[in-house]
């Protein structure tokens, strides 16, 4: 009889780790090594360090391995470490992290988001023995890590446990370089439209009623089957909540869905979609669908990222259209004038960061690799690759990447480029750099957008908590359901398939049969102890 | 005794050694997993091993009973399984009839071949086109419109998932699946069509008394084995054609367990209901195996 295929595998795995691995349960993890040999990089030739990393979409492109790309041969050259880089599927990296942790064989280093995708979270990763306190390593062989936290205590309070524990290196996005997704509309409709750039919920909606009469019959796209850009809907935070956990006004942690805003947000989302101003479609639009829509005219407006939509819809759509130009708007608000206090940008730690497993052979070849991208020298290799070859240095003192990237002539996008000679287009257990970010955005549109999508939102948005491990186990399973029930009935309130009048009370009733009380109070408790670190 | 092992050993040593591929395949996949889903009993948790995580008795199975997704999963597992054996099973038989009455050879081998290939394309892809054609700018919304109906997105309507689930799927396996009727068609005895011709049976009277009887164990042990996988769709095609929007009649047991495990990583509390799923086809096979027993001479075992 054929019982689920991922029954068999993932019993498989367990089985197979069980079998081969009899003596794993008794390894203790290694104690960390005192006699440090380091005289500086290169580092002698060794064992490579094995690196578990999702590879940026602009790497994948070109390259099947992160270790065959021009960036990676010279940091070999530079650091003395060969890396073996092992990568998950594009799109299954939860699966195969998953299936990682049930085989035991964890590699050297990890790249993920230990504080949201592990279960229990980090410091249940360490308590579990996969990952390693980064305390003692951090002093011994990372001075460069050391040096920058102790510069920027916000960030080094946010990247620990509670109880002071650090565990990953981590990606922290810097001041300014949060800022790289939002709304954006077509600014030559606009200027044929006559209106004005919209920042109102009702200027959005005038607007996309007169294009909608100017026959562009659904003027507002996005892949809404994502779950990013379904929790980022910028005609959401205009009424001051959020798709999930955020910080309320009076400094307590709220759960949007259930809220009066939210249901406001609901009501009018519905009202553009029965109107037509949003995709038919909306729930089942892909990433393809939603590009061909945005350069071919058929719609107009969309929420996305600076990079690699906005930076490639408008080359794009010039070509069959030379007047085409997108431009970013601000996050909307409900009043005229008003500064947006709800938004999305990347936290400054977002949880991604890599981890030293306990299963790494040489601890502080793992560490010193990661801690070269910290130090000065290493950081502007990191994103901007060698001086003179990949950039220069103007008068000023500002960074430009070289023709080498800018006008390559391979026919690779610029991102990708970029992801060939630095690291700096994906997440990268490093510090994010403005100077990348600004000459990444090429087109005068993007380089505005970074600016004009700041909003306050930091204050809201959900800091880096980490809850105990019993707590994070029971929050796990009351959200799962809730979720799965938040995001049905979310739908459905949008597309009309429930009233919206005639189902709200119920559908909160239900959230909170659910447990959404008990979650609440574990957040809250957790925020606490984050804000008395 | 022993002498008898031997012996047989010695007259039908290639034929064991042709199962061998077989019986590991069984023993690698199917048996030594079932050890491992004792985690369903457990609080798996990787960093401890197999061996020291605790047990918890049966809580992984209450909560998945005492779940508010409990009833819609099994509604949803049974109500598409069994539209798929009902429009699906028959199905295959009728195109195997049909193909079998063709007389011209080459037209046959055509209708033949062109049926059974979607079975060999990647699911993904098939998904993708499905996915294509009920946009509501796609091929059916074109046809819907050409008969003068209002466009529609089709994949966001519950009530249009389970019809677009089965119909993809007869279309998918119907050729396939024909091939075994096909096969047993071939083996009916062509001296008693002349009987029956002569008897004076028309097509249908032969259809009827000849072709139908002829195959009827296929087709008993066919629905006896697609009874037993009643229950066990596949998570696959599920996570791509559903959307929170339709989950009300898409999400079943093996894509909740594919979200549970693999996505939240609750490894025991995916196992157990796993385990529920194979518990209910176990019964399911033998409850079908029991009637088929008592009423025809056909069974399994």
């Amino acid at each position: 009889m054929r019982k689920t295929t991922l029954l068999v595998l993932m019993v498989l795995c367990v089985t197979s780790a069980l079998f081969a691995n009899g003596t794993k349960e008794t390894e203790v993890q290694q104690p960390v090594s005192t006699s440090s040999t380091f005289t500086g990089y290169p580092m002698e030739k060794d064992t490579p360090v094995s690196f578990w990393i999702k590879p940026g979409s602009s790497v994948t492109a070109n390259f099947s391995s992160m270790g065959d790309t021009p960036f990676y041969k010279e940091a070999l050259k530079r650091t003395g470490i060969d890396i073996d880089f092992q990568h998950p599927p594009i799109g299954q990296e939860n699966e195969q992290f998953s299936l990682i942790m049930a085989d035991g064989n964890y590699p050297d280093i990890m790249m993920y988001n230990w504080l949201s995708n592990y279960p229990g979270g980090p410091a249940k990763a360490i308590a579990d023995g996969v990952i390693m306190s980064l305390n003692d390593i951090f002093d011994k062989y990372c001075p460069n890590i050391k040096a920058y936290l102790a510069a920027h205590p916000d960030y080094d309070k946010a990247i620990k446990t509670d109880d002071g524990q650090y565990y990953c290196v981590p990606m922290i996005n810097t001041e300014g370089t949060g800022t790289f997704l939002g709304p954006m509309i077509r600014s030559d409709i606009l200027a044929h439209l006559g209106k004005e750039v919209p920042t109102t919920i009702d200027e959005w909606y005038d607007v996309l009623k007169a294009a909608q009469a100017s026959g562009i019959s659904h003027p507002l796209a996005s892949e809404f089957s994502q779950i990013d850009i379904r929790n980022w809907n910028p005609f959401m935070y205009a009424y001051k909540t959020d798709s999930s956990f955020f910080v309320a006004d009076d400094n307590t942690i709220h759960y949007g869905p259930i809220e009066e805003g939210y249901k406001e947000y609901l009501e009018n989302f519905a009202k553009w979609y029965r109107e037509g101003l949003v995709d038919p479609d909306l729930p089942s639009l892909t990433t393809d669908q939603v590009t061909e829509k945005m350069t071919s005219g058929k719609s107009i407006a969309a929420w996305a990222l600076v990079g690699g939509r906005m930076g490639s819809w408008i080359p794009a759509g010039q070509k069959t259209n030379p007047d085409y130009m997108l431009i970013a708007t601000p996050w909307p608000t409900l009043g005229k004038g008003e500064t947006p206090e709800y938004g999305w940008s990347a936290m400054p730690f977002s949880g991604n960061g890599a981890a030293i497993t306990t299963k790494c052979k040489n601890v502080e070849r793992a560490a010193r690799l990661l801690d070269y991208f910290w130090s000065n020298e290493g950081h502007d290799f990191a994103y901007f690759g060698t001086k003179d070859v990949t950039y220069t240095i103007d008068a000023d003192g500002n960074y430009h990447y070289t023709d080498l990237i800018t006008k390559n002539t391979k026919g690779w996008t610029l991102g990708q480029m970029i992801a060939a000679y630095t690291i700096a287009n994906y997440t990268t257990p490093t510090y994010a750099d403005i100077r990348y970010s600004k000459e990444y955005a090429s087109l005068p549109s993007q380089k505005e957008a970074y600016d004009i999508w700041r909003t306050n939102c930091l204050k809201h948005l959900l800091p880096p908590i980490t809850p105990s491990p019993d707590d994070s186990k029971t929050l796990a399973r009351i959200m799962n359901e809730i979720t799965t029930y938040q995001r049905e009935l979310s739908l459905k309130f949008i597309l009309g398939t429930e009233d919206i009048d005639k189902s709200w009370d119920t559908y909160v009733a239900n959230i909170k049969k659910m447990g959404i009380d008990q979650a609440l109070a574990i957040e809250n408790k957790a925020y606490d102890s984050y804000q008395n670190r | 005794m022993k002498q008898k092992i031997s012996q047989d050993w010695q007259r039908n040593k290639s034929l064991y050694l042709l199962v061998l591929p077989v019986v590991l395949f069984y023993v690698i996949f199917a048996y030594k997993p079932m050890y491992g889903a004792l985690i369903a009993f457990k609080d798996y948790s990787p960093a401890l091993g197999f061996s020291k995580s605790p047990w918890v008795g049966t809580e992984n199975f209450t909560r998945f009973f005492q779940s508010v997704y409990f009833w819609r999963l099994i509604k949803n597992t049974f109500l598409l399984s069994i539209y798929c054996l009902l429009w699906g099973f028959p199905a295959s038989i009728i195109l195997a009839l049909m193909i079998n009455n063709v007389k011209n050879k080459h037209l046959k081998k055509t209708v033949q071949t062109i049926s059974y290939l979607p079975h060999f394309i990647s699911l993904v892809v098939v998904c993708g086109m499905i996915a294509d054609f009920c946009v509501s700018t796609g091929l059916i919304n074109d046809v819907i419109a050409f008969f003068g109906g209002t466009r529609k997105p089709l994949l966001q309507d519950p009530a249009q998932y389970r019809k677009i689930y089965v119909i993809s799927q007869i279309w998918q396996q119907i050729g396939w699946e024909s091939i075994i009727y096909l096969a047993a068609l071939c083996n009916i005895d062509s001296q008693l069509y002349e009987a029956a011709r002569i008897d004076g049976a028309g097509k249908w009277k032969q259809l009827l008394h000849v072709t139908l009887p002829g195959i009827a164990p296929t087709i008993i042990i066919m629905l006896l084995l697609s009874i037993g996988r009643l229950m066990s769709l596949g998570y696959e095609k599920t996570i791509l054609l559903y959307n929170p929007a339709t989950y009300e009649t898409a999400d079943i047991i093996s894509s909740y367990v594919y979200r549970s495990g693999l996505i939240n990583q609750e490894w025991s509390y995916s196992t157990a209901v796993g385990l529920f799923n194979s518990v209910i086809n176990l019964g399911l096979l033998m409850l079908a195996n029991f009637l088929s027993r008592k009423f025809s001479d056909t069974s399994l075992w």
